[in-house]
């Protein structure tokens, strides 16, 4: 059985993990990469705004991941997620490359506009405490769930948009994609039968 | 093959868990890890929303980049004109290579003043443009040297004196004095000790070589009342008389008479021989008079002054005239001078200079 990697969060966030003992080699070598990568789109996104959207590709799945956990409403973690990436282009100049991946960044960009947010919202809304809401390879898991989305198959993708982001009944997506019921439940139990295998093996 | 019924269960528990997020859900292993997916799917993005986002942070990007480049144009002018302010002056930009900064107050200070005094410039030479007529020069010279404007005899002691003698107990015998000449060799004697002097030169005083005195055959004190015996006199230095110095007479020097120096008499000294000329401290340009101008009159006036040893003008008067009331304004106005006295051994001492005053019109 091979040996079951650092948690994933260390590799991104910790560059003094990426090269200590006990991280697999491989894995060592893809985040000298990716933060070599990064780095160097980064420096280019200060000199040239325009090339913001590369790293706004990279990190959206992963930010809107950790505010959308946060709060409770689709349209609160739209707001919050825009307003980080905003702040983020705003201020880009601000940002020095110390080794910390850009998300980091990003991330505690998002906290801080979730305390303000919190700050408003509290008195009428009990928010769940931040430590409940998951670690950071959580994060990594739901932003890669975003991504595995987009590997399935056009008319399960549909089927799983349809009824997990627009929160819209079996019957409805049946009527629009213009088959039956039975079908669109065939599609959707395939389709997550599919996601969670293929969590498992990256987990794995 | 799987049955229709898994699908229809997953579906029922979908719809519970979409309605109460928080609900706990009692499902079959087989769709239990599907569940746990779907939970998360729950919180994925609309495509809609990631697109919208994404076209908005390019707005804001090119708006950022607009921005940035309308402020790199700036910059780059600011270094433009750094570039080229330091290039013309680097010293009043602060640029320069001293080791010490430049003070930037003192070249604008330096600035200010020199603007000022080119201002004034261009404003006098407008002014004296529109007062052309009324502008005279008063060109004013201090004469100096020993003069080549000869003055007239004086009635009173107006030179400078000497003495001689060799310790005798009489006075000098009368006589004539030698000629006068700028420097002296051989001063005047009646007596002569050295008969057989290798090298001989004509006996002098020490005066303006154009006063030309009585001349008799034998040398002496022309004002001593002795007639004999011939003595040099009871003073010492050589010379003749009862005074001190190669002259002729009571004083000191080698002149004649009873003053210091050379030249001829008494009273004040002239420039030269040992005596400094004035110099003048304070000289207001005479005015030009109203007839003057108005016939367009020009000329030099020249006065005769003696500066005391305060640096007063004393005695001014007129050893040239040109009239139309030019003169009476030189003299009006030299009285009123302050000059640095004349000085002999380090003592300030009463002079005897001429002053030239041109007066031109423009």
């Amino acid at each position: 059985m091979a040996a079951e990697p650092k948690p994933l969060r260390n590799v991104l966030l910790s560059p003094e993990v990426v090269t200590g003992e006990g991280v697999p080699r491989k894995v060592r070598l893809r985040a000298l990469v990716k933060d070599t990568d990064e780095r160097l789109l980064v420096e280019a996104a200060q000199r040239d705004p325009s090339r913001f959207a590369e790293l706004y590709e990279q990190n959206f799945d992963r930010v809107y991941a950790y505010v959308s956990r946060r709060v409770r409403t689709r349209e609160m973690a739209e707001d919050l997620t825009a307003e980080v990436f905003q702040q983020a282009l705003a201020h880009l100049g601000d940002f020095e490359w110390r080794g910390v991946p850009f998300v980091g960044w990003l991330l505690r960009i998002a906290s801080n506009a979730l305390a303000d947010g919190w700050k408003r919202v509290a008195r009428e809304q009990e928010l769940p405490a931040d430590e409940e809401l998951g670690s950071n390879s959580d994060l990594e898991r739901w932003a890669m769930l975003s991504k595995l989305v987009d590997t399935l198959p056009a008319d399960q993708k549909q089927v799983i948009l349809r009824r997990f982001v627009d929160q819209r009944s079996i019957r409805d997506i049946a009527l629009e994609l213009g088959r039956s019921e039975g079908a669109v439940k065939q599609l959707q139990f395939r389709a997550l039968q599919a996601l969670r295998a293929r969590v498992r093996r990256n987990h794995d | 093959m799987i049955n229709s019924d898994v699908f229809d269960r997953l579906d029922q528990a979908i719809d519970e868990q979409l309605a109460d997020p928080e609900r706990k859900l009692a499902a079959t292993t087989q769709i239990a890890g599907m569940l746990e997916v779907a939970a998360e799917l729950r919180h994925m993005p609309s495509e809609e929303f990631r697109s919208r986002l994404h076209n908005s942070l390019e707005e804001q990007a090119a708006a950022l980049q607009t921005k940035a480049g309308r402020n790199h144009g700036e910059r780059v002018v600011a270094m433009r004109r750094r570039d080229l302010e330091a290039a013309i002056m680097p010293s009043l930009f602060g640029s320069g290579n001293s080791a010490y900064p430049a003070q930037r107050a003192n070249f604008v200070a330096s600035f200010v003043m020199h603007s000022a005094a080119i201002a004034l410039l261009l404003t006098s030479g407008l002014w004296m443009a529109g007062h052309r007529d009324a502008i005279v020069n008063r060109g004013v010279t201090l004469i100096t040297g020993a003069s080549e404007y000869v003055l007239p005899p004086a009635t009173t002691r107006t030179g400078g004196g000497g003495g001689g003698g060799d310790k005798e107990h009489m006075a000098a015998s009368n006589g004539s004095a030698p000629r006068f000449a700028r420097e002296q060799i051989t001063p005047p004697a009646i007596v002569i000790r050295n008969d057989h002097a290798k090298l001989t030169a004509d006996a002098t005083l020490v005066g303006p070589p154009n006063i030309v005195l009585p001349q008799t055959a034998t040398l002496g004190d022309p004002m001593s009342n002795v007639l004999a015996p011939l003595l040099n006199g009871t003073g010492s230095g050589a010379g003749i008389g009862s005074g001190t110095g190669g002259g002729i007479g009571s004083g000191f020097g080698p002149g004649l008479g009873s003053g210091i120096g050379g030249g001829v008499g008494g009273g004040v000294y002239r420039v030269g021989g040992g005596v400094s000329a004035p110099r003048a401290l304070y000289a207001p340009d005479p005015e030009y008079s109203d007839e003057a101008r108005k016939a367009h009159y020009q000329g030099s006036v020249i006065l005769w002054v003696v500066v005391d040893a305060n640096g007063r003008p004393q005695q001014v008067k007129v050893a040239r005239s040109l009239g139309m009331g030019l003169d009476e304004k030189a003299v009006a106005a030299v009285r009123t001078w302050k000059f640095q006295p004349a000085f002999k051994d380090g003592h300030p001492v009463a002079v005897q200079v001429n002053v030239e005053i041109n007066f031109r019109l423009y």
